[in-house]
């Protein structure tokens, strides 16, 4: 079993090894017919600039982690297109929670708990009265848009509220570990590391990416080596063998819709702490990264550590394209410029994405027994 | 089995059923959040019966004129556009014996729905409907047509029709001042506040939102304004395509400010406060845009100066044209600096760190553009 679990993996991640590069060879392609080797080597330098790097990990922050929900809630047979809406509201429960308590760890807690909150009553629309999983995630992202901002008016007395505080780097939270030792030496460490060119980006990040990191190790390994992970597999993809083990179908089901909440909690607080103001005109400041989610995690065909790698490749798209369009390197309109993340994202899921839904995603599964 | 099935189907309409219909009562109509002003009572508000009170009380013998305001997308709390436009009506409704409602559309279809329930109202009946932001326009050149006796007013377009009074801003103009301020201010060592120019380079930023015409007249200002302060500094322009992504507002600002750029103007909207944010986060500053955004946000550090937009002149003229009378629909009347449309406003704790110099340097281009001497371009490929 994880054997083979094992040889898809690989299958996985060679599969986005060759659509990364193809994506840059693409590019490269493309510049090449645009302009001359100037302008290529330009956007190259740009592209392993530190500070691209470093606005690539800041941007993947929310949508990995609502992608690594997406991947639990789907696994497990329900398509959780609700994370919009979660994101919505973690973003907003995160800056209330931290206005009030003054600490943004607090936030963080407190924009999962709203999260988990509203993916427990997708759960329960979709598990306990078979609605149709689609319209219900519509409905999530629908409700999370018109309650945020209404709640921010309520609290704050308009939709953009401020929490007063932001997440503090990671030197500085080590400085005040309150751990002599380590403390001095983590950050002379750190200080060091950060001169490196391109990577140093890597150790003068918000803990929020660190935090990334470790939940994309972790959810590989639920869902690959723990008897939970193998439940949801069996749970999306032929949930009448888990019955049949004696696994409750619907108890794994909301365990997996649970958990996307808490994920998708995490990044939207996360992205909107990060900030430090929630911002609720109209599409709210989450502003599509929910629906971006579900593009990389179905990029990275269910994988964790595909769904990152390909968040990281959208991300830092994005990045680029914002200093191409800073530093004018490209002799193409703007407009052209900010479409270079979707187009190439498009591009590789047309020709390199295989994307395999699970067996059982979007069906409601009844138990035999009464 | 089966009828547990049909039982909870049953409670899944039922409840569905209840909630939409609970959530159209929640949608319905304009909102009536206005106040008179006068008493600080609720004036607009559409119970009838405080509202015969009120207007017992306090109007003796004149009619209570009746304002529809239907805001931008972005919605009040914007901490700019739309505030300053309430701010307007709200001085007008202390003036004067006037009344307003107000709607908070959340997207462009509505726009036409809030213009007609005014338009169609007839208790109150509004003498002004006051339409904000450039995207109503469309949705106004259908409906004016159709209301040929009702007044109308557009912020920031032009709608050819004879019953609307179309008011437009120069804001290339203010935008000139504050690239002036910003061209002069990253050739010099200048730190206040936490924050400083980096002497050694000469690099401003501009960071729009929704690409267009109405955003690309804040950028050739801008870029025009710089380049008269000195031809060496370089402009960086991004635009996020978007007003409400302030993290995609920090990313571009942080991109320019480690790219060497000083200060970073913007013109996005709330995706201006991730412009602030990043320029606290590396020690540069910023200039804020439509209203004095060192009072309406937190980033008071930051905020070198705003280029402020008098919308609230434009709402406030047209709703006093009403009460006298004086309403001339059909004309267009742009609003610059001779008009004190727009202008330059200092922060309120960096503006008086700024040298005496600068600040003359910029008076007398101010004075400049208002006596002809200089004309600011409004689109940046003529700059």
């Amino acid at each position: 079993m994880s054997a083979t679990a094992a040889v898809s993996d690989l299958g996985t991640r060679a599969r986005l090894a060759v659509a990364g590069a193809a994506a840059l060879f693409l590019s490269a392609g493309a510049l090449a017919l645009t302009g001359s080797t100037d302008v290529l080597l330009a956007v190259l330098a740009l592209l392993f600039e530190k500070s691209t790097l470093a606005a690539a990990l800041r941007l993947s922050v929310p949508i990995a982690f609502a992608a690594l929900g997406g991947i639990f809630a789907e696994k497990s047979g329900v398509i959780n297109i609700g994370l919009e809406g979660l994101l919505i509201v973690s973003a907003f429960g995160g800056v209330y929670v931290t206005s009030i308590t003054g600490s943004v760890w607090l936030g963080l807690l407190g924009g999962v708990a709203v999260s988990t909150l509203l993916a427990l009553l997708f759960a329960i629309v979709c598990i306990e009265f078979r609605a149709d999983q689609i319209i219900a995630g519509l409905a999530i992202w629908l409700i999370a848009l018109g309650l945020a901002p209404f709640a921010s008016t309520v609290v704050f007395g308009s939709t953009n509220a401020s929490a007063g505080t932001t997440f503090p780097s990671i030197g500085r939270l080590l400085a005040n570990s309150g751990l002599p030792v380590v403390s001095t030496a983590g950050v002379a460490a750190l200080d060091a590391l950060a001169g490196v060119p391109f990577f140093g980006a890597l150790f003068e990040a918000s803990p929020m990416v660190y935090l990334m990191f470790v939940a994309v190790g972790a959810s590989w390994w639920t869902l690959n080596r723990t008897s939970f992970g193998r439940w949801v597999h069996a749970s999306g993809e032929n949930p009448k063998a888990l019955d049949t083990a004696g696994v409750r179908v619907s108890r794994v089901r909301y365990a997996a819709v649970l958990l996307s909440g808490v994920l998708a909690g995490v990044g939207g607080a996360a992205l909107s702490l990060s900030l430090g103001q929630f911002v609720g005109n109209g599409p709210t400041m989450v502003n599509g990264k929910g629906f971006i989610a579900i593009v990389t995690y179905l990029l990275g065909n269910y994988n964790p550590v595909g769904a990152l790698l390909s968040t990281l490749l959208f991300a830092g798209l994005d990045a680029l394209q914002l200093s191409l369009q800073g530093q004018n390197v490209l002799a193409i309109p703007r407009p052209l410029v900010r479409t270079i993340p979707y187009v190439s994202v498009i591009v590789v899921l047309a020709l390199f994405g295989k994307t395999r839904l699970p067996e059982a995603a979007g069906e409601h599964y009844e138990s035999g027994e009464e | 089995m089966d009828t547990d099935r049909f039982d909870r189907r049953k409670f899944v309409k039922g409840v569905g059923a209840a909630g939409l219909i609970g959530l159209a009562g929640c949608t319905g109509g304009p909102e009536s959040g206005g106040s008179s002003g006068n008493s600080g009572g609720s004036g607009g508000d559409s119970d009838s019966d405080s509202e015969e009170t009120q207007t017992q009380t306090q109007a003796s013998g004149s009619d209570t004129t009746y304002v529809g305001m239907v805001y931008a997308t972005g919605g009040l709390g914007d901490g700019s556009f739309n505030d300053q436009a309430q701010t307007g009506i709200q001085r007008a409704a202390e003036e004067f014996d006037l009344s307003y409602d107000e709607s908070e559309p959340d997207s462009v279809s509505q726009f036409s729905t809030y213009q007609t329930q005014y338009a169609q109202s007839t208790d109150p009946n509004y003498d002004l409907v006051s339409c904000i932001g450039f995207l109503q326009a469309d949705a106004l050149s259908q409906t004016a047509p159709d209301y040929p006796d009702q007044n109308f007013m557009i912020v920031d377009s032009v709608v050819d029709a004879p019953n609307v009074r179309s008011y437009t801003f120069k804001e290339h103009e203010g935008s000139y001042l504050v690239g002036q301020l910003a061209g002069l201010l990253t050739t010099q060592s200048f730190s206040a506040g936490g924050s400083s120019t980096q002497s050694d380079s000469t690099n401003v930023g501009f960071v729009g939102g929704v690409e267009g015409s109405l955003i690309k007249k804040f950028e050739a200002g801008y870029i025009a304004g710089v380049k008269a302060a000195s031809d060496d500094v370089d402009v960086q322009s991004t635009y996020t395509g978007s007003f409400s992504d302030p993290s995609a507002g920090k990313e571009a600002a942080l991109q320019m400010y480690s790219s060497g750029a000083d200060i970073v103007y913007h013109a996005a909207g709330n995706t201006g406060v991730g412009v602030f944010q990043a320029a606290r986060e590396e020690g540069r500053f910023a200039i804020g845009v439509d209203r004095d955004q060192s009072v309406t946000t937190d980033y008071q550090d930051v905020i070198l100066a705003s280029m402020v937009k008098r919308v609230d002149t434009a709402v406030y003229n047209a709703a006093k044209a009403i009460v006298n009378d004086s309403f001339e629909g059909g004309t267009a009347t742009t609003l610059g600096l001779a008009e004190e449309g727009v202008d330059i406003v200092y922060g309120t704790e960096l503006g008086d760190q700024i040298p005496e110099d600068v600040k003359s340097q910029i008076a007398s281009a101010r004075q400049a553009i208002i006596d002809g001497d200089v004309s600011v371009p409004t689109e940046p490929s003529n700059v």
